[in-house]
């Protein structure tokens, strides 16, 4: 599409617009052109440090229909009972792991964020809030096993210490996008800090807040399932234990309930999910 | 620093019972980080029960005129006395306690819009009730009354219980103004509190700014960009231009001619609001 020729610069100077107008000079884009440099030299150095075994690929496929006859053809159904069992246990584990990560995140990251908590204070928790991030659960699970045992609670801690890192970043960088008004009339009236964050921060990042606490559920009742192989119970111990015996009609059914239940959960979160966010920008169109 | 601030009026007594509040200004100089001088040398005495319109160009400095009253801007050098205390010299406790004392009010309403009305009105009491009152949301009956009290005397005591964002600009900006009177103010400062509003509705909201200052006796410094609201509402106005005191006197004498002079340019359509 053309411009209209009456907006056109016009470079006789008739116009009204006489195009004598210079922009200023363009901020040097350096950065973003060694950064994308920079990916493609990763993304070259990954397939080559992989070895990928090219042959191997073409046998995947008839490899997949084998295992999935032995899975699918005659599910254990009479196994189902005990999966079913298993999976509570699991989402149990995933939703104590939630509750307990809440608890220790959410005053972290208020603390965390700009502006609110005292900066070496800010700086050290974010640095927490990495580590943890870096560190996958497994590993952190590994570590509690030695004090709490194969118990579903040394999951449930291993996804609340690993939330911690997650909700902690994603809080403090949800207080950080908030509008500063609020913020601003609580100090104007006299508040202290501790008050500005209760009714100048909170109530702004409520939505977000609870939108990531569901999230984080999801990403638990996943991790809960992974987190069984090491032994500290629910559906995942039990499919671990069903592979090793090599009883694929058992592990058909076991993978039917882990890809049901988790589905459902995360169709359920995410559709609360939107409604609370929906609902917030909604209210906040609203004049 | 001065003498320690008493406390506000017994909670429960009408919002405003307490002593309104002088403010005075000695060759205050605000400086920002970026090395923009946004006030320059400004001296004012403002008597106690005034209502001052502050008129000026954008950027003229208005908003640091009055954030300086409230300690939201630091003063360079210079010093701002409200109701005789120091604002330059008091921090921490002290200075949340003068704040405690002086409400204000924002161009952009400044609400928690997923709150209550009255949740936003009760944000007023934050410097006057014990913190852990106001942190668990606890509020005691009479600061309830206080802030029911507020919300009536601007006609929104029907929408306590919508949530902020619930409402019209207009409606929005009287909530923010029972928050202020919820302080039970010495000193009101508002910074553009109509800029985002519709003519009927802005002169609405001047009309509640004037009776808070008629009826309460409160001071109320006022900026503004439009020079008909500044000669309706204010007694008397204060003129800022590049950070300088350029006219102080009566607000209803001024004739545009005293406007050409402290904008720098001649009156265009877009400086008065209209009817
Ligand atoms: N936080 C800040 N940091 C740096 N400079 C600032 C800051 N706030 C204001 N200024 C600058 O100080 C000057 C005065 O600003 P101020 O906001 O007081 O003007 P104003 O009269 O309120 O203008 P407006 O009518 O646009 O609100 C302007 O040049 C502005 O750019
Ligand atoms: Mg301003």
């Amino acid at each position: 599409m053309t411009a209209p020729a009456a907006v056109r610069p016009s470079r006789g100077g008739r116009g009204v617009l006489a195009g004598d107008v210079a922009l200023p000079a363009r901020p040097s884009r350096l950065a973003v052109r060694a950064l994308s440099a920079a990916v493609v030299v990763v993304v070259v150095l990954a397939f080559w440090s992989v070895d990928i075994q090219w042959g191997r690929l073409s046998d995947l496929p008839s490899e997949v229909v084998r295992y999935l006859g032995l899975m699918f053809a005659a599910p254990e159904w009479s196994k189902l009972p005990e999966a079913l069992w298993q999976t509570w246990r699991s989402v149990a584990m995933a939703w104590l792991g939630t509750v307990l990560g809440i608890l220790v995140a959410t005053p972290l990251s208020l603390l965390a964020a700009r502006g609110h908590g005292p900066a070496p204070v800010r700086g050290a928790l974010r640095l927490l809030f990495a580590v943890i991030r870096a560190v996958p659960e497994i590993i952190i699970a590994i570590v509690i096993l030695s004090v709490t045992g194969l118990t579903p609670l040394t999951g449930a801690l291993a996804l609340a210490v690993n939330g911690i890192g997650t909700l902690g970043k994603w809080g403090y960088e949800a207080i950080e996008g908030i509008g500063p008004g609020p913020v601003e009339a609580v100090r104007a009236a006299g508040g202290s800090g501790t008050q500005v964050l209760r009714w100048g921060v909170w109530p702004q990042v409520l939505p977000a807040f609870g939108s990531f606490w569901l999230y984080r559920f999801e990403i638990n009742v996943r991790s809960s399932a992974v987190l069984g192989l090491i032994g500290v119970g629910g559906i995942g111990d039990m499919l671990t234990s069903y592979t090793q015996y090599r009883e694929w009609s058992t592990v058909g059914v076991l993978l039917i309930v882990v890809v049901v239940v988790t589905v459902a959960i995360d169709a359920a979160s995410g559709a609360l999910r939107r409604r609370i966010m929906e609902g917030a920008r909604a209210r906040a169109v609203q004049p | 620093m001065s003498a320690p601030l008493t406390s506000a009026a017994p909670a429960g007594t009408p919002a405003g019972a307490a002593a309104p509040w002088p403010v005075r200004l000695r060759d205050v100089v605000v400086r920002y980080p970026n090395g923009v001088v946004a006030l320059d040398g400004v001296s004012l005495d403002i008597a106690a029960g005034e209502m001052v319109a502050v008129v000026g160009l954008s950027g003229s400095g208005k908003s640091s005129l009055i954030r300086t009253l409230n300690g939201l801007v630091p003063v360079t050098s210079g010093t701002v006395e409200v109701g005789g205390h120091d604002v330059t010299a008091a921090r921490g406790r002290a200075l949340r306690a003068l704040r405690g004392e002086v409400g204000m009010i924002f161009q952009g309403f400044n609400l928690a819009g997923r709150a209550t009305v009255l949740q936003n009105v009760l944000v007023g009491r934050v410097a006057h009730a014990p913190a852990w009152r106001t942190l668990l949301g606890a509020h005691t009956a009479a600061d309830t009354a206080v802030a029911a009290e507020a919300l009536d005397r601007v006609g929104m005591l029907d929408r306590a219980w919508h949530r902020a964002a619930h409402l019209s600009g207009g409606q929005q900006q009287r909530v923010a103004i029972a928050r202020a009177l919820a302080q039970q103010p010495r000193a009101v400062l508002a910074d553009e509190p109509v800029a985002s509003l519709d003519p009927p509705t802005a002169h609405g909201v001047m009309a509640d700014l004037r009776r808070i200052n008629r009826d309460l006796g409160i001071t109320v410094l006022v900026n503004l960009h439009l020079l008909d609201l500044a000669r309706e509402y204010g007694t008397r106005l204060i003129g800022l231009r590049a950070g300088q005191v350029v006219y102080d006197g009566s607000a209803a004498d001024a004739s545009d001619r005293v406007f050409e002079d402290i904008y720098g340019r001649s009156i265009r359509p877009d400086d008065v609001l209209g009817t």
